[in-house]
């Protein structure tokens, strides 16, 4: 008979359950953005999202930039209507 | 495209997995170079990845479904010991060994046999999946989130889930015993310390008939060793966070929070030391008095140390005995023997460099001092601190933390009703947001000294639906 030293146990996993995820592809790109909606979702940094806003809209006037802001961590949804409307989002500072 | 700050890609593109986007196009900017600078070196790249074609990698959809096999790990207890200390080297802590399933110490294993015995401290079903067991409110400052009775809980950063027989595994490798797992079983209905994944391993507080039934060491030196309840239950939060959470420091979590060492933040109340009419936690937070509760989320939680004067024991003794001592001569009773009200006393300068509620974990003959000078509720406490703190908007501008609190000034302050711009310099401010936010926890002991700390009330949980 095996001393406890030498018996085999069945030991237990303490990770949690991860559910499986449906991997989507990146959203297709767009030929080009003259005359295209582009969404800047801003959340945080104005040292940073202050001077790319101003950027975003004078080195790219054919561009209708639409803009929701907050300082806080989690960005502003775009509603079902302003997602139908939206070509492309650029989403940052993330932090 | 998303926009993020350098080292955090590695969390980033974590994240993306979990939410099934992998491929997500990432831009890094600095945490150094000034915002205009800055934005010139990645201006034009960033645009450019709104229209640059796809990748055939790119294009890939497919299913991400890791697997999580019940069993981890068969042999003797010496191999199991060693496997489940088991390290690996993280580039973004400089290669330093991370445990891949303990908090770094080592642990008691949890073999088929303890996991079975440590179910025996509840009715719940082993495949039970942890879920809310009443409607409650979780968060901070603006962020707020409504959770619903039978929510499945979430633990963070990875948005797992988890059975109670996974919680009674790290209740095992914690070196709890059955009884304490309906407590266990609390923790990670409230999350299990994981917060929003930066979680530290919590802060929670027992209050009621548990606490001596698994004999909490209920003293001012609950945190002292030697305890088994509360060093192991302390402990859970940590093993909960790294393992049902997936923490894994710059991997799943970006490098904010959660240092510090040490185990989760643990108290039992001492509901006998309250005076007649002041209201244990479990009472505080709608339940009945019988009721066994864990507070979590609040009592000294991290990020908002106490400040005001301290004292030397004696002082405070010289002080209500007969009016002599520093304490006296500062509140002009000098001679005159106590009760003396020393929250005046207390509260000087406790908010010169934080800002919140105040969370004071005081002796019993401390707590008799406040009633015997008309604080004849908690509430009434937690009143007077609030009406403590008000400043002027001049100086409350200056903090540190109201920039994210108030949404970088945008929106409405509550006192007023008027937008934040709306205000005069003079205008005073509540530097602890209302009474609420402060709390009071009883301690056994005689030492007349007392603990000052943030995190005030936070969410009441039953131990009793976890029996």
């Amino acid at each position: 008979m095996a001393s406890k030293k030498d018996a085999i146990y069945q030991c237990l996993s303490p990770v949690g359950n991860q559910e499986p995820v449906d991997m989507s592809p990146i959203a297709p790109r767009l030929k080009s953005l003259d005359g295209k909606t582009i969404h800047l979702s801003i959340c945080g940094e104005p040292d940073i999202t202050i001077p790319l806003e101003k950027r975003l809209k004078g080195d790219y006037p054919d561009v209708n930039w639409t803009v929701k802001k907050t300082y806080n961590i989690n960005p502003i949804q775009l509603s079902e209507e302003e997602r139908k409307t939206t070509d492309g989002v650029i989403l940052g500072v993330c932090w | 495209m998303l926009i993020d700050l350098a080292e955090e890609t590695t969390k980033v593109k974590h994240d993306a997995l979990i939410f099934g986007i992998p491929e997500l196009r990432i831009t890094e900017a600095s945490r150094t170079l000034p915002g205009p600078e800055d934005v010139d070196n990645w201006l034009e790249p960033l645009v450019q990845q709104l229209t640059k074609p796809l990748t055939s990698k790119e294009k890939r959809s497919g299913k991400w479904a890791p697997e999580n096999p019940r069993i981890l790990f068969e042999g003797t207890l010496d191999d199991a010991q060693a496997f489940y200390q088991q390290t690996e080297n993280l580039p973004g802590i400089l290669d330093a060994p991370f445990s891949m399933y303990t908090d770094g110490l080592p642990i008691i294993v949890p073999t088929e046999e303890k996991v079975k015995e440590m179910l025996t401290g509840t009715s719940h079903k082993p495949d039970e999946i942890i879920t809310v067991q009443r409607d409650n409110e979780v968060g901070m400052d603006t962020i707020r989130i409504r959770r619903k009775k039978g929510e499945v809980v979430q633990f963070m950063p990875m948005y797992r889930t988890a059975t109670v027989e996974q919680v009674a595994v790290n209740a095992v490798m914690a070196g709890c015993k059955p009884e304490y797992f309906p407590v266990v079983l609390a923790i990670a209905e409230s999350g299990g310390g994981t917060g929003d994944g930066r979680g530290g391993g919590g802060s929670f507080v027992v209050s009621g008939p548990i606490v001596k039934e698994i004999g909490m060491n209920v003293s001012y030196g609950r945190g002292s060793p030697g305890n088994p309840p509360n060093i192991t239950i302390g402990r859970v939060g940590r093993l909960l966070w790294r393992n049902l959470g997936g923490y894994k420091e710059t991997v799943s979590t970006i490098m904010t929070y959660g240092g510090g060492g040490g185990g989760a933040l643990l108290h039992g109340e001492y509901a006998e030391g309250l005076p007649p009419g002041w209201k244990g936690l479990n009472e505080e937070l709608g339940f009945k008095k019988k009721d066994s509760i864990l507070m979590s989320g609040g009592g000294g939680a991290g990020g908002a140390g106490g400040g005001g004067q301290f004292w030397m024991p004696g002082v405070y003794r010289a002080l209500q005995k007969s009016g002599h001592g520093a304490i006296a001569r500062w509140l002009d009773v000098k001679g005159i023997p106590g009760p003396h009200n020393f929250l005046d006393y207390l509260l000087d300068g406790m908010w010169a460099c934080r800002e919140g509620g105040v969370t004071l974990v005081m002796i019993p003959s401390m707590a008799k001092d406040l009633w015997d000078v008309g604080f004849k509720t908690k509430d009434s406490v937690y009143e007077y601190i609030y009406k403590k703190s008000f400043e002027p908007l001049k100086r409350y501008r200056m903090r540190g933390r109201p920039d994210f609190a108030t949404n970088g000034w945008m929106g409405i302050e509550r006192t007023s009703g008027k937008h934040w711009k709306e205000l005069p310099d003079d205008y005073m401010i509540p530097v602890c947001p209302d009474p609420w936010s402060n709390c009071i926890i009883l301690a056994h002991g005689e030492e007349t000294v007392l603990d000052r700390g943030g995190g005030g009330h936070g969410q009441g949980y039953s131990i009793d639906a976890w029996r």
